[in-house]
């Protein structure tokens, strides 16, 4: 609705949409950029423009960067985050059994057990970033991790 | 590269892998922490390197043959002596420790005796469920920790038991139960689900509980509505649940199942519950699995069966195992000892006071590999490797499946194995004898 408030609610059908409303909607789930509703280029909307960009900006911002923080101070070393993992259990197949993976690691392996301590090996394979549907939503290893050591976080 | 496998704790983990050059481990993977100590135990700075001798209340470094000189020397005065220890020593250790005892008509026993080998024990009378950890990746679908911390103390079991994914539990921690029975909120409550059972229990109450849940098993509505123990009633009827309809259920028996108490036998009524439970059981079984603390917690009660007949502890006369009610610790307390001899433990810090006061009354031989309160009181200090790392052997993991352990580098000054310790002690006496 926020979003709604900054365009020029004319319904012009310019962007090819057949509301500014429903414009909004795609704007939010970033099926479109600002840059496609062409009349808010015009010098009158200049203002608004600004405030869009700014406020798609920030929420851009949110949603990219995933880090998952392991505190190597609490980890023990336990591996639960190794046989949860499921990408892990995909490509490194010893893991299924509660085995540690094979080293030097695979190339899709994201945690690893090395000098007793937690590693975070590669994020570009993690479900989060690389899974559809529900998939998407998956986190295990901060789940069960019993010393809390693992996070999940956007910064 | 090297798969080798860590004998950190009683789990015996055979995945672990290492780079190493023959002389120096540079990296271990794949271990937990207590694992990665372990391995760095070899280059430690309490790690003992020399053979000592107490000369005029003071330590004394020595020569190997003056240190058995002494040690024999103190052997041949002794009538009664007691062996202790044996946990973190392999199976080959153990034997050579009872051959030795038999020699000197002493008492053997080990930090079983004081630990899970009570189970063992008990489970003489009533008979016990085994299983084997791949057993329970495949099959298991409920674990009880009772009793236990079990993400802290043996942290790479969960991560076996639990969350691995077996043949028939393809999906792995989502078909497995995990119930807790524990008083205090330990870490192992962080990996609990959504269908799992935490329970937490007022201390020294489990003996309610189980009597409870015998008498339930006994006769059907007898659980009262105000629960037991701090367990309400639906969390003991959720239990009972799981424990009669799991088809394959393991109990993890911790340390908590053994604190002895002077007015009930906990472990024979819990053993009891195991017993009715099972006849009730619509599917499956439950099994047992006993958390040891040492690698080779075990093995000492396999040894002694196989060899003498007889589980945990043996006491010998004339060359002969008799039948001896005595255990470590009444044996320490009525002083029916004249000489103390230590494999791979440390005693004066793990035993009351009152008892550690009594064995200082006697001389003490201590075989071990690093520095601890024991070395401190000990007469005679002979260093040894340490067993998986350094030399090879046989352990029992705690599942009771006995483990080839395998050697990876020298020791330090060539420091002998226990087995060489006891071995060499053993033939010298035989030596002596002959002359």
């Amino acid at each position: 609705m926020e979003l709604y408030k900054y365009l020029p609610k004319t319904n012009c059908k310019k962007c090819g949409k057949p509301t500014c409303m429903a414009f909004a909607l795609d704007l939010l789930q970033g099926k479109v950029k600002v840059d496609d509703c062409t009349p808010l280029l015009e010098p009158k909307y200049a203002k608004k423009y600004e405030a869009l960009k700014e406020l798609i900006g920030s929420e851009e911002g949110k949603e990219k960067e995933l880090r998952i923080n392991v505190d190597t101070d609490l980890c023990d070393g336990c591996g639960i985050c190794v046989t949860v993992c499921p990408v892990n259990a995909r490509y490194c197949p010893p893991t299924l059994s509660g085995k540690a993976p094979n080293y030097p690691p695979e190339k899709h392996q994201l945690f690893q057990v090395k000098m007793g301590k937690c590693e975070l090996l590669n994020l570009e394979h993690c479900r989060r970033l690389d899974a559809e549907g529900r998939e998407r939503e998956c986190r295990v290893c901060e789940t069960y991790c019993p010393r809390e050591a693992i996070k999940i976080e956007y910064v | 590269m090297k798969r080798v496998t860590c004998t950190g704790c009683s789990l015996l983990c055979d995945d672990i892998i290492i780079r190493t050059d023959g002389l120096f481990i540079d990296e271990v993977v794949g271990t937990c922490l207590k694992g990665k100590e372990h391995f760095d135990q070899i280059t430690a700075k309490n790690r003992l390197l020399y053979p000592s001798v107490r000369k005029q209340d003071k330590l004394e470094k020595a020569s190997w043959d003056e240190a058995y000189d002494k040690a024999l020397d103190l052997i041949k005065a002794a009538k009664n002596p007691l062996l202790y220890g044996f946990s973190t020593s392999n199976c080959e250790a153990q034997l050579k420790g009872m051959k030795l005892a038999k020699e000197l008509d002493g008492f053997v026993t080990s930090n079983a005796a004081i630990c899970q080998g009570k189970v063992l024990e008990a489970s003489k009378e009533k008979g016990l469920t085994l299983t084997s950890i791949t057993e329970v990746i495949n099959k298991a679908d409920l674990i009880i920790s009772w009793g236990a911390n079990v993400a802290e103390s043996i942290p790479r079991l969960l991560n076996k038991v639990l969350f691995s994914r077996g043949k028939f539990r393809m999906t792995g921690r989502e078909i497995k139960t995990f119930v807790i029975i524990d008083p205090v909120q330990t870490a192992s409550f962080g990996v609990m689900g959504v269908r799992d059972l935490a329970l937490k229990i007022e201390p020294n109450k489990d003996i309610e509980l189980i009597r409870l849940l015998k008498e339930e098993c006994c006769k059907v509505g007898s659980l009262p509505p105000e629960g037991v123990a701090g367990i309400d009633s639906d969390d003991l009827k959720r239990l009972l649940l799981h424990l009669t309809g799991a088809e394959y259920g393991v109990i993890l028996v911790g340390q908590g199942l053994l604190t002895p108490n002077k007015d009930f036998d906990l472990l024979k009524e819990f053993l009891e519950l195991i017993d009715l439970i099972q006849s009730k059981q619509e599917k499956g079984r439950i099994s047992l699995m006993l958390l040891g603390g040492h690698y080779n917690m075990a093995g000492f009660d396999h040894v002694s069966l196989a060899n003498f007949g007889m589980n945990g502890s043996l006491q010998f006369k004339n060359k002969e195992r008799v039948d001896s009610e005595d255990n470590l610790v009444s044996k320490i307390e009525s002083e029916n000892f004249d000489l103390s001899i230590f494999v791979g433990t440390d005693p004066i810090s793990h035993l009351p006071y009152k008892l550690s006061k009594k064995i200082l009354k006697h001389p003490i031989i201590l075989i071990d590999n690093k520095r601890s309160a024991t070395v401190e009181f000990a007469d005679i200090v002979l260093p040894s490797s340490i067993t998986g790392i350094e030399n090879s052997g046989i352990a029992i993991r705690l599942d009771q499946v006995p483990i080839q352990l395998q050697k990876i580098i020298n020791s330090p000054n060539n420091i002998p194995s226990d087995e060489e310790i006891l071995a060499n002690l053993l033939l010298k006496l035989h030596q002596d004898g002959e002359k």
